[in-house]
């Protein structure tokens, strides 16, 4: 039975180690890290397992991935914090425009992850879920604990940042 | 209706996505072919999906990672259903002895549960060689570039407080510099699916990872093993597990476990 168990994790869930690991680079940074906090999110994961009620094993996997991300980052430094408000990082908000353009002037001009990586994380983390893992809205909505609106508007925005810096740097 | 429609890059975004009610999806559908503004938005929504995929960078695990995912999920019970076994099976994936092993075991789990040994405490008593795995993959893990330390100090003084807040204890970190093993630095590794205090010294060129977190196991003397060229030396006291690792010869690294045990 536990058995069965173990067999059923290493044919559904550690194949997607591939994904865990690419968000948690995407939303850390740092390849050392991201290595420590995949081994932690598996290792919760296991332990879980018995309870996870079928569904998609990828979402489930990459909520307890992020929420490892967000925890580690918490504990561990203040690597990255940077405090998101909708309001205030409203499409318009010309402050933010402007950090676009110094993203972009930066000697990593023009490249795209450069520019990913001064995106807040909750920009990061839509894009990677929806461009990279193709995760439905709903899905996306439960790994990154928002409703779907917010996971709508979050991506939209996020799309409309990468292009303004695609259309400068091209 | 239309003007409803211009403002939303939402509103294209995730029509893209397929993510619009099918009457939704209809209207913009609708409105892409009579508006000029909105269809140009559109086409440039494309090509920046076009280019995030295209450029988003897809990671590949280093196989180190999925060995080291391996073991430690070898080393840990998954906790079974909760409806069914509350609290106390989880271990049950880990203790297939206890319904081989007949009277002795039953002893050993009643002797447990009667002196009040938790979860935690009979995981370490079963996963002394997991643990040993897991010890020996971090050992090697540490000697790969830029793995050694979190706190990189020859000093005691920058070294334990470092481990503040980070763990739920406060690992000993005695000078031993004189005695020939001067401190290189400290980290947190996970063992046995827990944190743990990852002190390290060296000798000559060689590096000695000293590994401790509390249990609630009684006293065990030393027990020395070697696999594959490095050597391990192991032992409790005083509700503290220690594990010592090195390529160091087996009589230096005991010497040093000595010196480590009375500080």
């Amino acid at each position: 039975m536990s058995q069965n168990l173990h067999e059923r994790f290493e044919q559904t869930v550690l194949p997607l180690i591939d994904d865990a690991y690419t968000l948690a680079r995407h939303l850390l940074r740092d390849e050392h890290d991201a290595q420590d906090v995949v081994q932690e999110a598996y290792l919760r994961a296991w332990r879980y397992y018995a309870s996870f009620r079928g569904g998609d094993e990828r979402a489930w996997l990459l909520t307890i991935l992020r929420n490892c991300c967000y925890t580690w980052r918490g504990g561990r430094r203040d690597a990255e914090h940077v405090p998101f408000d909708e309001e205030l990082h409203g499409l318009d908000a010309s402050s933010r425009y402007a950090a676009d353009v110094r993203a972009v002037d930066d000697s990593d001009r023009g490249s795209l992850e450069a520019v990913l990586g001064r995106l807040p994380a909750q920009f990061r983390e839509v894009l990677v879920l929806r461009e990279l893992d193709e995760l439905s809205y709903k899905d996306i909505a439960r790994v990154t604990g928002v409703p779907v609106g917010t996971v709508m508007s979050r991506l939209a925005r996020a799309r409309e940042r990468l292009r303004r810096v695609l259309k400068r740097s091209a | 209706m239309s003007q409803a429609l211009h403002s939303t890059h939402e509103a294209l975004s995730a029509y893209v996505d397929g993510e619009l009610t099918p009457d939704r999806a209809r209207e913009v559908a609708e409105h892409l072919t009579t508006c000029m503004q909105c269809s140009a938005e559109y086409e440039t929504l494309l090509a920046t999906i076009a280019a995030l995929r295209a450029n988003l960078e897809r990671y590949q695990a280093p196989d180190v990672l999925r060995a080291r995912v391996r073991t430690a999920i070898a080393a840990t019970p998954s906790i079974s259903e909760p409806a069914a076994r509350p609290e106390g099976g989880a271990s049950r994936r880990r203790r297939p002895w206890v319904w081989q092993g007949g009277i002795a075991a039953a002893l050993l789990v009643s002797a447990a549960l009667g002196s009040g040994i938790t979860l935690l405490a009979s995981r370490g008593r079963t996963s002394t060689p997991d643990v040993a795995a897991d010890v020996l993959a971090s050992h090697v893990r540490s000697l790969m570039p830029d793995h050694l330390t979190d706190v990189r100090s020859s000093d005691q003084h920058n070294v334990k407080p470092w481990f503040n807040g980070r763990l739920d204890y406060s690992p000993n970190v005695p000078r031993l510099e004189e005695q020939g093993f001067p401190l290189v630095g400290g980290r947190v590794d996970y063992v046995g699916g827990r944190p743990v205090a990852v002190v390290v010294y060296s000798r000559r060129q060689h590096l000695i990872n000293v590994f401790s977190w509390p249990t609630r196991l009684g006293d065990a003397p030393l027990g020395v093993t070697a696999t594959n060229g490095y050597n391990m030396i192991h032992w409790r006291s005083r509700g503290v597990e220690r594990w010592v690792v090195s390529d160091l010869n087996a009589s230096e690294l005991r010497s040093f476990t000595e010196l480590l045990a009375s500080s």
